[in-house]
């Protein structure tokens, strides 16, 4: 059970989802700063803007992914009965998630080494 | 309506949002500063977009969360507290959030 793809699709979802969840709330306390006004807001958004952010933002961009194409998944293997199609549509939603990620990670890597 | 209604009918509204908040904010990526998010936000428009998607981002997020965690026993005996719990936290997030989108204000 613990090897089928329904229950690494379940955990994987999971993980993310938390994960997207602790991100929510720091990404409102950093834009949050803009209540303190303009000067705070961009030293706060400096801060999160360094290598090392920069590399957080291309997990992030994989756990996004991951997460609204299995989401997306399982809407459709319940609007259309479709059960039959789980198991290809799980590598489907993985693969989506690799190639988006890498396509998404590459613009913000070049950002980084040519600022 | 249900939990898992919930879930989907925000998860939906989420993958237009996001879609949008990726594509405009996101993609390629730029130097991003308070003037530069001033410009977009000073079209009221947007500020209606940004609360609609903080809106369903903090239904999705809350209630996937309180799904998470109520599948743990232990926790799921308390799962009014829990619920109400979720609710406060949703609603003082919703006005911070909603008082951030809005404090980008062009200097008077």
């Amino acid at each position: 059970m613990y090897r089928s793809n329904g229950f690494i699709s379940f955990l994987l979802r999971r993980v993310t989802g938390i994960a997207l969840v602790l991100y929510l709330f720091t990404h409102m306390w950093v834009i949050g700063s803009a209540l303190q006004g303009s000067q705070v807001f961009d030293a706060r958004l400096a801060a999160v803007q360094t290598p090392f952010f920069k590399f957080a933002e291309v997990a992030l961009l994989a756990a996004l992914f991951y997460h609204a194409f299995d989401g997306l998944r399982l809407l459709l293997v319940n609007w259309f009965k479709i059960t039959d199609y789980r198991r290809s549509l799980f590598y489907a939603a993985f693969g989506l998630a690799a190639i988006m990620t890498l396509a998404g990670a590459v613009p913000i890597l070049v950002f980084l080494v040519q600022g | 309506m249900r939990l898992f209604q919930l879930q989907r009918v925000s998860a939906i509204a989420l993958l237009v949002f996001l879609t949008i908040h990726m594509m405009v904010l996101h993609y390629p990526p730029f130097h991003i500063d308070f003037a530069r998010i001033l410009e977009r936000m000073a079209d009221p428009m947007w500020k209606a977009i940004d609360i609609a998607f903080l809106f369903f981002v903090l239904v999705h997020a809350l209630s996937g969360t309180y799904a998470v965690l109520t599948d743990f026993d232990c926790v799921s005996r308390a799962r009014k507290v829990l619920a109400g719990g979720a609710t406060v936290i949703g609603v003082a997030a919703f006005f911070y959030g909603a008082a951030t989108i809005l404090a980008f204000q062009p200097p008077v």
